[in-house]
C-alpha cells in the first residue's frame, strides 16, 4: 500500500471520529438533522465524483438515481413491508441497472451533448413518477418495531448510519482513485482518443463508472427518504437535486477524493442557516449568497478548493521545477535480438480509400512498413497524414481497401483492440496530467500489456529510461519543458512495448537542441527493434532520420522511396512549392 | 367563549396569581407567555400563501392578548414563533426541526399550506407530540395513525363528495333542471387527484352525470388550446376545473373566453382556495371570473363581516381569503385548546382539542359547522363551502345560513 | 384516441404559434451557443427578466395607458430587448468573460467546469434576486388579445399568440440577416468557428462573445416579454422554458440560428400536437422523448455541423 493511500485512510478514519465527536457534543436535534444531511449530500456529491470528476464526462442528471433509490424505499416500505435496512442496498442494484440502462445510449455521446441528455432522465422520471399517482409519499410509521425499519427517536442513529454509508462511499472511491479503473478514467478525461489509442477500453471503464456512481447516488438517496419521511417527485427528481450534487463537487475540488466533502462541509450548513436566519427577511437571500459564492470560488478557484489549497502547498503554482542539464545522455540499453521477421512487411495497406462528403481524404494508399523500419509519411497539410493514422488505428474505418497488421486485418477494430495488438501511437497535442509524476503519466500507457498496476509501473519506468527520461520519472508532469514532453508521451506509446509505433508530428515546433535529443531517441527505439512510422510535414527533420519516405498529397500517395530520390521528385516539389520551384529544381538537380 | 369555570380551574388560577404575587417586583411586571409555533412558505414561490397566513396569525395574537391572554393560566399571553418553510420538503422539515428543538416548550403550532411540507413538518411535530393544525386537505396528512394532527379542511375525498351534488343542487335550484354531463379538467397534483378519484370511481354515476371530458395535464401548462377544443366539442353541462395555480387557472379562463364559453356559457365549478386569490382578480379580471363557484373548507360567512373589515383595513387586503381566515382561526383553536386543558402543556392541550366540541367563541366563528375532531383528527359534520365571484369579489353563497350573497348558475 | 381534423388542425395551429415564440428563446440560446459555446443555466432566468421588464414598462411604465391595452404590451415585449441586453452586457463585462473566451471556451479541465457552474451561479442570483425585489406573487400583463381569437372557418386563432407569432418571425428573419450580412455579424460567426484564427484577423473575440451573449439573453427576453401577455409568470418561472429551450436548440441543430429557430417552432408543435394521442399529462415527457432521440439518432440536428477534433 502505497503512503499516499496510507495517508488517505487516516484522513478518513480522521473524519469518522471528527463526526462521532461533533455528534456527542451536539445536543439538539436540528443540529444533527443537519450534520446528517451534510454526509448525506457529501455522498451523493461523491459518487457524482466517481463518474463525472475522474472521467470528465458531466451529468447534470444524477437526480436520477436518488430519486430512484429515495422511491425504491418507499414504495418498497409502503407496498411490500419491506425495511429500508434491505431495501437501502437494494436501491443500489437499481442505481446500477438504471446507470447501465442509460449508460448504454448515452455514452454515444461526448461532452456537452452526454451533459444535456442527463439532464432530461430525472425530469421526465418526475413527470412520470407525477402520472403514476405518487406525488406525494409519506414513510408510515412504524410503532411496533421502529428500529427494524430504521425509525430511531435518537437523530443521532441517523447521523451514525449516513456517516457510515459516507466512510464506504469515500473508501470506494480511494480504492478507485488507485487502481487500474481510475488511472483509465484520468486518461478518458484528459484525452480520451489518446487513452482508447493506448489500449484503454474506454466503453467498459464509463459504463462502470456510471453504474458505480449510480448505484452509490441511489443509496444515499434511499436513507434520504428515511430521514425527510416524505417524498415528492420535485423533492427527489428535481434538477435542485442534481445541481447540488455538481455544486458540491466543483466548489470543493473536483476529482479530488476530498473535494466533495469539501463542499458538502462549507455549503449545506451555509445555505441552511442563511435560510434559518434570512429566510423570512430577505426571501431568496439564501439563492443569491449561493449564487455570488459559486461565481466567487470560480473566479478565485476556479478547479474547487483543494486543488486551489494543494498546490499552494505543492508550490506548483508560481515556478516550474528546476531545469534538467542540456544534452542529458541517453543510458545505452542493450540491444534487442533481431527480431525473426525482421525486414518482413509488418503493417500492409492495399488500395485504402475514405471520403468525407465529397472530399476524398484518402485515395487508394498502398503503403508496407516492413519490421524494424522507420519510415516516414509526409506531405503538405491536408494531404491526409493524420487521416491515415486514424484510420490504422482505427478510429475511422476505411470505405475501401484493407488493412493487415502481422497478416491480420485490422479493419474494424476498435483503437483500443488495435493497441493491444501491438501498435502504439502518440498524438500531437500533449495533454499530460500536470499534478502527477511523469511515471503516473506513462504507467497509463502501460495497462493494456500489463497484468496489474505493479507491472505497468514497471513497464513505465523501462519505457522512461528507453526514451531518456529516467531521470525525471518524479518530477511532476506539470514542470516539463516542451521536449520532455515529447519524450513523456514517446515513452507513453512505448510503454505496452508494441511491435510498431505511430509519431504523429513528434518533432513539430521544436529548436535544434530539442530537435536532435528528440532523433537520437527515436533512432534509439528503432534500434532496439520498434518498427516505427513517423508522420510530418518538414522535410529537413525527417531527410536524416528515416529509411524510407512515402509523400501524401490530397490523399494519394504521389511518390514513394530513399530521402535521396523522393526529395528529388518532381511531384512532390510541386506539391510542397508549386509548379515554378518544381521546374527550377529540376533544372538545377540535373 | 365556553370555558368550565371548575373549581380546579378557579384554584389553579388563584394559585397562580399568588404565586406571581409571592415573585420579585420586576418578575411580577412580566405576564407568564405561552408560545405556539407557525410554520409555513415565507420565501419562495408560495411565500405569499405564508404571508397572509401570518396576517391572520397576528390578529389572532392580539385579540387573544386584548381579551386578557389565557385566563386559566393567569392571563398568560400568547406568542408565536414563526419559521419559513421556503420552497422545498427537505427546508419545511429543517424548519420544524430548528423550531422544535429551540423551543422546548411549544404548546402546539399550525401549517404548513402546501401538503407536501405539512406531511414533512408533521412527521417531526408527531415525534415531538406537539399538536398541529392544517388546512391542508390531503388524505395522507390524517392517515397515518398519528395522534396529535388535525385537520380542520375536511378531506378531499369528502369535499369531492359534496360538491358536486352541491353544484347540482344549487343549478336545480336557480334554473330548474339539472346537468347530466360534465367536464373535467385538472392538474396532476395531490389535492386534485385526491379529489378526483372517488369521482371517478362512481361519484360522478352516483350524481347522475356522465363524464365527456376528462383531461389530466402536469403543470405548468404552456397553453389551453388543445384542452378547451375538446371542452368545446363535447359541450358538457358544466365544468369542474381542478387547476391548482392561479397561472393554469388564467390560461383555461381565457382560452374559455376566446373560444367563447365564458359569460355565463359554461357553468364553471372549482374547489380549492387558489380559485378566490386577489391574484387571479389581478390577472385576470373581474369580467371573466363573474359567476365561477368554487368550494372551498373554509371562506368567510356570515357574521364574520366586522372581522372582514378590520382585516382589510389592517392589511390592504382587497378581500379575505381561506388563508387569512385560517390564520387566526388556527391560534383560536389553540388558545381555546389551552384554555381547556388549563395547563401550558403540550399533550394536554392536545388532549383538549381532541376533545373539543366548539360551537361558539372566536375559534368556532372562523370556521363553518362545529370543531370537533374524531380519532384521526380529521372535523366532523363540517358543510361543504362555495363562494362565487360576484362583481369582483368572492362571496360565500351556500349553505344559505353561512352565505353573505344569493348563488347564481349561469345560463345563457 | 380519435380525433378529429378540427382537433388536428387547432393543435396544429396552437403548435405554430405558441413554437413561434419558442423558436425566438431558441435563437436567443443559439447565438450563445454558437458563438461562445457556453452552456447558459441563466437563459430561463433572462426570459423571466425579459417577462418582468415588459410587465414594468406596460403598468409603471405606462405603455399600455398610453398605446392602449393591446398595442402596449407589443411594445414593451420589444423594449425589454434592450434593457436585458444591457444588463447582458454588463454581467458578461464583469463576470461571465472571465470563465469563457478565446482561451478557455474551447478547453476541456477547468475552463469548462467553470463556465457551467457560473451560468448555474448567476441562475440563482437572478431567480431569488428576482423573488427578493418582485415578490412571489404570480403576476402578467392584461390585455384583451390573450382572450380574442381571429376565426378561419372552425379554427380559432389566438390574437395574443399571432401577434407574438408575427414578431417573433420577424425578428428571428432580423437577426439571420444581421449574423448573415453585417460585418459585426460576420465577426461573430467567425469569432464562433475558430476563435485563434479570428483573433489573428483582427476580430476582437472578447467583444464579440460579448455582443453575442447581450444579444442573445437579449432575444430570448424579448419571446419573454411577449409571452408575458399570455401567461403568469413569477420569478422562478425560467426554469419551465429551460428544457424546451435546449430541446429545440439541439433538434435544430448547435451553432446554428437557422435550426434554432425550426428547432423551436417543432418543439412548440411536439408539444400541442402530442395532446392528441397522448394523455396530457406527457405533453412534456414528448419533448423529453423528442430530445433524446434527435441526440442519439442524429446529434447534430436538422441543420448542425458534427464537429469532433480529435
Amino acid at each position: 500500500m502505497s503512503p499516499t493511500v496510507k495517508r488517505q485512510l487516516w484522513a478518513i478514519l480522521g473524519l469518522a471520529v471528527a463526526v462521532l465527536a461533533l455528534m456527542a457534543f451536539l445536543q439538539s436535534d436540528y443540529f444533527e438533522l443537519v450534520l446528517t444531511q451534510v454526509l448525506l449530500w457529501a455522498m451523493m456529491s461523491v459518487a457524482w465524483n466517481i463518474l463525472c470528476g475522474y472521467s470528465g464526462y458531466f451529468s447534470f442528471g444524477h437526480a436520477a438515481f436518488w430519486g430512484l433509490g429515495a422511491y425504491t424505499v418507499a414504495l418498497g416500505l409502503i407496498h411490500l413491508d419491506l425495511s429500508p435496512w434491505l431495501t437501502i442496498p437494494a436501491s443500489a442494484v437499481v442505481g446500477g441497472l438504471a446507470g447501465a440502462l442509460i449508460g448504454f445510449p448515452t455514452f454515444r455521446l461526448r461532452g456537452h451533448y452526454f451533459a444535456l441528455a442527463m439532464l432530461a432522465y430525472p425530469l421526465a422520471s418526475l413527470y412520470v413518477f407525477q402520472w403514476l399517482g405518487y406525488q406525494e409519499i409519506p414513510l408510515p410509521m412504524k410503532r411496533e418495531a421502529p428500529i427494524l425499519y430504521m425509525q430511531f427517536a435518537d437523530q443521532r442513529a441517523y447521523v451514525a448510519l449516513a456517516l457510515g454509508l459516507l466512510v464506504i462511499t469515500l473508501l470506494i472511491s480511494l480504492s478507485v482513485e488507485n487502481s487500474r479503473f481510475g488511472m483509465s478514467l484520468f486518461a478518458i478525461k484528459q484525452n480520451e482518443p489518446a487513452a482508447e489509442a493506448a489500449g484503454i477500453d474506454t466503453w467498459r471503464w464509463k459504463m462502470l463508472a456510471l453504474m458505480l456512481s449510480g448505484a452509490l447516488a441511489a443509496m444515499a438517496g434511499g436513507l434520504y427518504a428515511v430521514v425527510l419521511l416524505v417524498v415528492t417527485p420535485e423533492a427527489v427528481f428535481g434538477m435542485l437535486v442534481s445541481a447540488q450534487a455538481l455544486i458540491l463537487a466543483l466548489f470543493g475540488g473536483v476529482g479530488s477524493l476530498w473535494g466533495p466533502v469539501i463542499g458538502a462541509t462549507v455549503l449545506v450548513p451555509l445555505a441552511e442557516g442563511l435560510n434559518a436566519k434570512l429566510g423570512d427577511v430577505l426571501p431568496g437571500i439564501q439563492g443569491v449568497v449561493y449564487g455570488i459564492a459559486i461565481i466567487a470560488i470560480i473566479l478565485l478557484a476556479p478547479e474547487g478548493v483543494y486543488w486551489r489549497i494543494r498546490d499552494r502547498l505543492a508550490g506548483l503554482l508560481p515556478e516550474l521545477a528546476p531545469m534538467p542539464t542540456p544534452g542529458a545522455t541517453i543510458p545505452a540499453v542493450p540491444r534487442a535480438a533481431p527480431s525473426p521477421t525482421a525486414g518482413k512487411d509488418l503493417l500492409v495497406l492495399r488500395n485504402v480509400g475514405i471520403s468525407f462528403g465529397g472530399l476524398r481524404a484518402l485515395d487508394g494508399v498502398d503503403l508496407s512498413v516492413p519490421e524494424g523500419g522507420l519510415y516516414g509519411i509526409i506531405g503538405p497539410n491536408g494531404a491526409g497524414k493524420t487521416t491515415l493514422f486514424n484510420v490504422i488505428n482505427g478510429f475511422l474505418s476505411p470505405e475501401r481497401g484493407n488493412i493487415t497488421f502481422v497478416n491480420e486485418s485490422l479493419v474494424g477494430l476498435r483503437p483500443n483492440q488495435v493497441c493491444r495488438k501491438g501498435i502504439g501511437r502518440t498524438f500531437q497535442v500533449v495533454r499530460a496530467f500536470t499534478r502527477m509524476t511523469v511515471l503516473e503519466n506513462v504507467t497509463v500507457g502501460a495497462f493494456v500489456g500489463a497484468a496489474d498496476a505493479a507491472a505497468a509501473r514497471h513497464m513505465a519506468a523501462t519505457a522512461l529510461d528507453r526514451v531518456g527520461l529516467g531521470a525525471r520519472a518524479n518530477a511532476l508532469a506539470g514542470g516539463l519543458t516542451n521536449r520532455e514532453l515529447r519524450l513523456m508521451e514517446l515513452a507513453r506509446a512505448l510503454a505496452p512495448q508494441p511491435r510498431l509505433v505511430l509519431l504523429d508530428e513528434t518533432l513539430a515546433g521544436l529548436g535544434h537542441d530539442d530537435l536532435d535529443g528528440i532523433l537520437g531517441a527515436i533512432r534509439q527505439v528503432r534500434a532496439e527493434g520498434v518498427t516505427v512510422l513517423i508522420i510530418e510535414h518538414t522535410m529537413q527533420a525527417m531527410v536524416q532520420l528515416v529509411d524510407h519516405f512515402d509523400v501524401l498529397d490530397h490523399g494519394r500517395l504521389i511518390a514513394s522511396g530513399t530521402p535521396e530520390t523522393v526529395v528529388r521528385n518532381s511531384e512532390v516539389i510541386e506539391a510542397y512549392l508549386g509548379k515554378k520551384w518544381a521546374e527550377q529544381v529540376a533544372v538545377a538537380v540535373k | 367563549m365556553t370555558h368550565q369555570m371548575t373549581r380546579r380551574s378557579v384554584a389553579k388560577g388563584l394559585a397562580v396569581s399568588a404565586a406571581a404575587l409571592a415573585l420579585p417586583a420586576i418578575g411580577r411586571a412580566q405576564a407568564k407567555s405561552v408560545k405556539i409555533a407557525m410554520i409555513a412558505p415565507m420565501s419562495g414561490p408560495w411565500a405569499r400563501q405564508g404571508q397572509l397566513l401570518r396576517m391572520g396569525a397576528d390578529l389572532a395574537v392580539e385579540d387573544t392578548n386584548a381579551r386578557g391572554g389565557i385566563k386559566s393560566l393567569g392571563g398568560a399571553k400568547l406568542s408565536i414563533v414563526y419559521a419559513d418553510a421556503g420552497d422545498s420538503t427537505e427546508k419545511a422539515k429543517n424548519a420544524a426541526q430548528r423550531l422544535v428543538a429551540d423551543n422546548p416548550d411549544l404548546v402546539g403550532g399550525f401549517g404548513s399550506w402546501l401538503s407536501s411540507f405539512t406531511l414533512a413538518v408533521t412527521e417531526v411535530t408527531e415525534r415531538a407530540q406537539i399538536p398541529w393544525l392544517t388546512l391542508s386537505y390531503s388524505d395522507a396528512i390524517t392517515n397515518r395513525g398519528f395522534k396529535f394532527v388535525f385537520q380542520t379542511s375536511p378531506t378531499a375525498e369528502w369535499q369531492a363528495a359534496q360538491t358536486v351534488p352541491t353544484a347540482l343542487d344549487l343549478a336545480q335550484s336557480a334554473t330548474g333542471k339539472r346537468p347530466t354531463t360534465v367536464g373535467l379538467i385538472m392538474d396532476n397534483t395531490a389535492a386534485p387527484t385526491s379529489f378526483a378519484k372517488p369521482l371517478r370511481e362512481g361519484g360522478f354515476e352516483k350524481a347522475g352525470l356522465k363524464l365527456v371530458v376528462d383531461q389530466i395535464y402536469t403543470p405548468p401548462l404552456s397553453d389551453a388550446t388543445p384542452l378547451i377544443e375538446k371542452v368545446r366539442s363535447a359541450k358538457p353541462g358544466f365544468l369542474l376545473l381542478l387547476t391548482s395555480a392561479m397561472p393554469d387557472c388564467k390560461l383555461v379562463l381565457e382560452k374559455l373566453d376566446e373560444f367563447k364559453l365564458s359569460h355565463g356559457k359554461l357553468p364553471l365549478v372549482g374547489n380549492g382556495a387558489p380559485f378566490g386569490s386577489p391574484e387571479l382578480l389581478k390577472t385576470i379580471g373581474p369580467e371573466l371570473l363573474e359567476g365561477m363557484l368554487f368550494s372551498v373548507a373554509n371562506w368567510p360567512m356570515k357574521g364574520q363581516e366586522e372581522f372582514i373589515e378590520r382585516f382589510k383595513k389592517k392589511t390592504g387586503e382587497p378581500f379575505l381569503t381561506q388563508d387569512g381566515l385560517c390564520g387566526y382561526g388556527h391560534p383560536a383553536i389553540l388558545a381555546e385548546g389551552l384554555e381547556a386543558s388549563g395547563a401550558a402543556d403540550k399533550i394536554k392541550v392536545a388532549e383538549a382539542i381532541r376533545a373539543m366540541n366548539l360551537t361558539t367563541g372566536p375559534a368556532a366563528q372562523c370556521f363553518p359547522g362545529p370543531i370537533k375532531f374524531d380519532e384521526k383528527g380529521r372535523r366532523i359534520g363540517v358543510p361543504m363551502i362555495f363562494a362565487q365571484w360576484q362583481k369582483g369579489v368572492p362571496v360565500t353563497v351556500f349553505p344559505t345560513d353561512l352565505a353573505l350573497a344569493t348563488p347564481v348558475w349561469p345560463s345563457v | 384516441m380519435p380525433f378529429s381534423l378540427v382537433d388536428f388542425l387547432q393543435a396544429l395551429t396552437a403548435g405554430i404559434l405558441v413554437g413561434s415564440t419558442y423558436a425566438l428563446m431558441c435563437i436567443g440560446l443559439g447565438i450563445i451557443f454558437g458563438a461562445m459555446r457556453v452552456i447558459n443555466f441563466a437563459q430561463g432566468d433572462f426570459l423571466m427578466l425579459g417577462m418582468y421588464a415588459a410587465f414594468y414598462l406596460a403598468t409603471a411604465g405606462g405603455l399600455s395607458a398610453f398605446l392602449g391595452p393591446s398595442g402596449g404590451p407589443i411594445v414593451a415585449a420589444f423594449l425589454a430587448g434592450p434593457i436585458v441586453f444591457a444588463l447582458g452586457w454588463m454581467i458578461h463585462r464583469f463576470i461571465v468573460s472571465r470563465v469563457t473566451g478565446a482561451g478557455a471556451a474551447q478547453t476541456e479541465g477547468a475552463g469548462a467546469y467553470g463556465q457551467i457552474l457560473t451560468t448555474l451561479g448567476i441562475s440563482l442570483i437572478l431567480q431569488n434576486g428576482g423573488l427578493i425585489v418582485f415578490g412571489s406573487a404570480p403576476t402578467g400583463i392584461r390585455t384583451p388579445l390573450s382572450r380574442s381569437s381571429w376565426e378561419i372557418g372552425d379554427i380559432l386563432l389566438n390574437q395574443g399568440r399571432s401577434v407574438s407569432f408575427l414578431v417573433a418571425v420577424g425578428l428571428a428573419v432580423a437577426v439571420y440577416l444581421f449574423l448573415g450580412h453585417t460585418r459585426q455579424g460576420k465577426a461573430l460567426r467567425a469569432a464562433a468557428d475558430n476563435s485563434q484564427a479570428a483573433l489573428y484577423m483582427g476580430i476582437d473575440v472578447d467583444k464579440a462573445h460579448r455582443v453575442a451573449w447581450s444579444l442573445g439573453v437579449g432575444i430570448t427576453a424579448v419571446a419573454g416579454g411577449l409571452v408575458a401577455g399570455s401567461q403568469s409568470f413569477q420569478p422562478y418561472t425560467g426554469f419551465d422554458f429551460v428544457i424546451v429551450m435546449y430541446a429545440g436548440v439541439v433538434l435544430g441543430g448547435l451553432g446554428s440560428i437557422l435550426g434554432a429557430f425550426w428547432g423551436g417552432l417543432v418543439i412548440g408543435i411536439v408539444q400541442q400536437m402530442s395532446t392528441l394521442i397522448l394523455p396530457y399529462q406527457l405533453q412534456n415527457t414528448a419533448i423529453f422523448v423528442v430530445f433524446l432521440l434527435i441526440i442519439f439518432l442524429r446529434p447534430q440536428g436538422m441543420f448542425g455541423r458534427l464537429s469532433e477534433r480529435t
